[in-house]
């Protein structure tokens, strides 16, 4: 490493609609570098290497690489000036072959009259991943037939050998999680690589929810919460503890919660998990879920809670285990089986699974319960409207009146709007997948307020938060999840939450 | 199976092949054409009313053929961009430039379709090498180039790509916009070549030529085992498809099933292979 600085960014910032997502980033990265991001999911790392990489663009700010200003219209564009990136989900093509990905659009070196030879391009693709150390990965199998941890070596493989082809040296790799799904032997290839990179002057941009990772492979560190910088650390000297400080930062108070309205859960089971398994995501999972409780999962991305929730929301299933509902064991074979059973789930992608973008806000409200508001198997519009006219009055719902599109409100509102069918259906078991992620500061106290009056009615929530301090701040109880596995319970009595640095340690 | 047969198979094996081979690259990408019916029945004609003929005086010899494929090609050019700019799906936009070229063809010969007398497609049509017509080496030979186009050139790999993943294709700095494009102008290609081979085989030059050609082509292509999704085949595969359809067609003739039975039988091997190659969605189901 020498003090040449490669690349900048200044007062980079990027704004979704009314979201701001990141704000006033400035970093520095030398030649020969290794630069670890932390922070918490939604803390906006990936955002900020999504722009450096040319795939989105900065609302503000401008970046620099080797003194010249940097703005690439396009991942191509980056690529060419020395810039590569390697995704979280990987841009493969599966039904090529490891040779012709790593080739992909670039097959004119390899062809004569428009005609490619594969078995020069197989060659070279042999070089280039023999210099990887990939002996054991064949340059004529296809991708879908190799694991998944091999692809992400061909992937970082891939983009190594494009930027390397005209960065000469001086190229700026980024590896978002690159390592959640490699095995301790083939990240330590891939931290051997990274190395190599360096000392040849290339420098490096590393995401890793594993602590122990970023302090093995990085120079230095910047911490991000809520898309701001928050601090910079030089890895040298810091521990894990001094990480986790820095990341969770302050502590927001009860109020903002709600605390004061949260329920004291009865000691009636509604839901019940034994042993619940899934092949390749979770294991042995088992908890009881009481009426009139929030339970929070805290787990980082990764973890199996998601898949847990898919599992009791009837979305996926379960290699083994048990569920039982008021006692009694239950399967489901879809999310409608689950339903019928008392448990209905607001999905976090509210664009995708939630909402019914072309349906009014009355559709919307009662798409789950057509049966209620219709007579002889005729939906009753009048008894529609009049339902969600309720519901929009309840929940304040913000709109011109109930026949509006709900794809014409704001997050908030729609967010509302499915709150409303959730509770419409009386499903006495809701699982809310990010219910905040996406919405703005007032609404989101509008939904913590919709959480505390939905359990004083002794509906039980099953929580996956967009913060862990949110998680913490709304949940009676969280339990926290890693790689696939439960590793510890908290109390979060009003009065007494836990510290975020004790779940936080639990979770990485 | 008398030679004669077996003859006369491979002489109604020229349009399929040639109509599958172009297809084939339009599945891959996971997309459909339609319009290759109208194209095939527009240039079809359009020759017959260009080279010397039983309507008019014309006879403008080769160039009666190449102007017709010019303007084959034109339909699949427009076609694609519409397709891509206006984002219109492939399953309306071809079946209304299919129906674009089908009445320009029917206006153009007014109703009363020429008969081809030009020497030399009467001596095309009955032209045959190792007892297998003429038409026939025409439909392979463009079939075996289209085999190198898929499996050695850059433009082949980027098929594949698209249909498997288009965004990861647009991230590798493949220009989805002009592969499609691309790949529309050789499916018109087909079906303009499709109409020539069917007109120097009927020698009447009308509509009809392209009429119920296509969907027994995906049905080639589907039992040999090529995606409707996209992604997923090839050109081994539009081959062997072709021929077990055509063993298929001439059995069930053979045996003397009625017309309508045919299809009915035909339409039921479409879902049959479908529902065998198709790979599920766990979430929704394919539109």
């Amino acid at each position: 490493m020498n003090n040449e600085i490669l690349f900048t960014t200044n007062n980079i910032g990027k704004v979704y609609g009314v979201n701001t997502v990141l704000q006033g980033i400035n970093i520095e990265i030398r030649r020969g570098e290794v630069i670890g991001l932390i922070g918490e999911n939604g803390a906006g790392k990936s955002t900020l290497l999504k722009i450096i990489a040319g795939v989105e663009t900065p609302s503000t700010g401008t970046m620099e690489m080797n003194g010249k200003p940097f703005k690439p219209f396009s991942m191509i564009d980056a690529n060419h000036q020395g810039v590569g990136m390697v995704f979280q989900e990987q841009s493969l093509i599966s039904n090529l072959t490891v040779a012709q990905n790593i080739y992909l659009g670039r097959e004119k070196d390899f062809s004569t009259a428009g005609l490619v030879n594969w078995g020069k391009m197989n060659a070279k693709a042999r070089e280039v991943l023999d210099t990887m150390g990939l002996k054991d990965i064949s340059p004529k199998a296809k991708i879908r037939d190799i694991t998944f941890a091999m692809r992400q070596m061909v992937e970082i493989t891939k983009v190594l050998d494009i930027v390397s082809e005209t960065a000469n040296d001086r190229a700026l790799i980024l590896l978002d999680e690159p390592t959640t799904v490699l095995s301790d032997s083939e990240m330590a290839v891939l931290f051997e690589k990274v190395r190599q990179m360096k000392e040849r002057g290339n420098s490096v941009i590393f995401i890793s929810h594993r602590l122990q990772e970023v302090l093995e492979i990085t120079d230095r560190i910047y911490v991000f919460k809520d898309g701001h910088q928050t601090a910079e650390v030089k890895t040298e000297g810091a521990d894990e503890y001094l990480l986790y400080e820095k990341m969770v930062g302050r502590e927001t108070n009860g109020e903002y919660y709600v605390s004061g309205r949260q329920t004291v859960p009865t000691k009636d089971v509604v839901l019940e998990v034994e042993n619940l398994s899934m092949f390749g995501s979770f294991k042995d999972v088992s908890f009881k879920l009481y009426k009139g409780e929030v339970l929070g999962l805290c787990g980082v991305e990764g973890s199996g809670k998601e898949d847990v929730c898919a599992v009791i929301s009837g979305d996926m299933a379960s290699t083994s285990g048990i569920l039982k509902i008021g006692g009694k064991p239950v399967k489901f074979a879809s999310p409608s089986d689950a339903r019928k059973a008392g448990i209905l789930s607001v999905p976090k992608d509210r664009r995708d699974e939630g909402i019914i973008g072309i349906l009014s806000i009355s559709e919307n409200v009662s798409v789950s319960n057509y049966k209620r508001n219709a007579k002889y198997g005729l939906i009753s519009n009048i008894r529609q409207d009049s339902n969600a006219r309720k519901w929009v009055n309840e929940l304040s719902i913000k709109c011109v009146g109930v026949s509006q599109r709900i794809s014409n409100l704001s997050g908030g509102n729609a967010q509302k709007v499915i709150f409303a069918r959730v509770l419409d259906s009386e499903c006495p078991i809701l699982i809310l997948d990010h219910p905040t992620r996406g919405v703005d500061i007032g609404a989101k106290g509008d939904i913590y307020s919709l959480i505390r009056d939905i359990t004083e009615k002794g509906f039980s929530v099953l929580l996956m938060g967009d913060t862990l301090d949110e998680c913490l701040g709304v949940a009676s109880r969280v339990i926290v999840m890693k790689d696939g596995l439960v590793c510890g319970e908290f109390d979060c009595p009003a009065d007494n939450k836990p510290a975020q640095v004790d779940v936080v340690r639990l979770m990485l | 199976m008398t030679m004669r047969n077996l003859s006369n198979i491979l002489g109604q094996m020229a349009v399929p092949l040639t109509l599958a081979t172009g297809l084939t690259f339009v599945l891959l990408i996971g997309r459909i054409d339609l319009s290759v019916e109208g194209v095939m029945g527009l240039v079809g004609s359009s020759i017959a009313l260009l080279v010397l003929n039983s309507r008019n005086a014309n006879d403008y010899g080769v160039l009666g053929v190449i102007i017709p494929i010019i303007v084959g090609l034109i339909f699949g050019l427009i076609t694609g961009i519409l397709h891509v700019k206006l984002r219109i799906a492939t399953f309306i936009i071809t079946y209304a430039t299919g129906t674009i070229a089908a009445g320009i063809a029917v206006l153009l010969y007014h109703s009363q379709p020429a008969t081809a007398k030009a020497q030399w497609i009467i001596d095309a049509s009955q032209a045959s090498f190792l007892n297998i017509p003429l038409i026939t080496w025409i439909a392979i030979l463009f079939f075996a180039v289209c085999c190198i186009i898929l499996n050695y050139t850059a433009f082949g790999r980027a098929v594949y790509a698209i249909g498997d993943n288009e965004a990861a294709a647009k991230a590798s700095g493949i220009n989805v916009t002009k592969v499609t494009i691309q790949v529309f102008v050789l499916s018109s290609f087909a079906a303009s070549l499709a109409g020539v081979l069917a007109l120097i085989r009927l020698k009447l030059g009308q509509v009809s030529l392209g009429t119920d050609q296509m969907f027994p082509c995906i049905t080639a292509l589907v039992v040999g085992g090529t995606s409707l999704a996209g992604g997923k085949g090839g050109m081994l595969q539009t081959m062997v498809g072709t021929l077990i359809y055509m063993e298929l067609l001439n059995f069930l003739t053979i045996i003397q099933v009625p017309a309508d039975y045919k299809k009915a039988i035909l339409g039921i091997i479409i879902i049959v292979a479908v529902a065998l190659t198709l790979t599920r969605d766990r979430k929704t189901i394919a539109k």
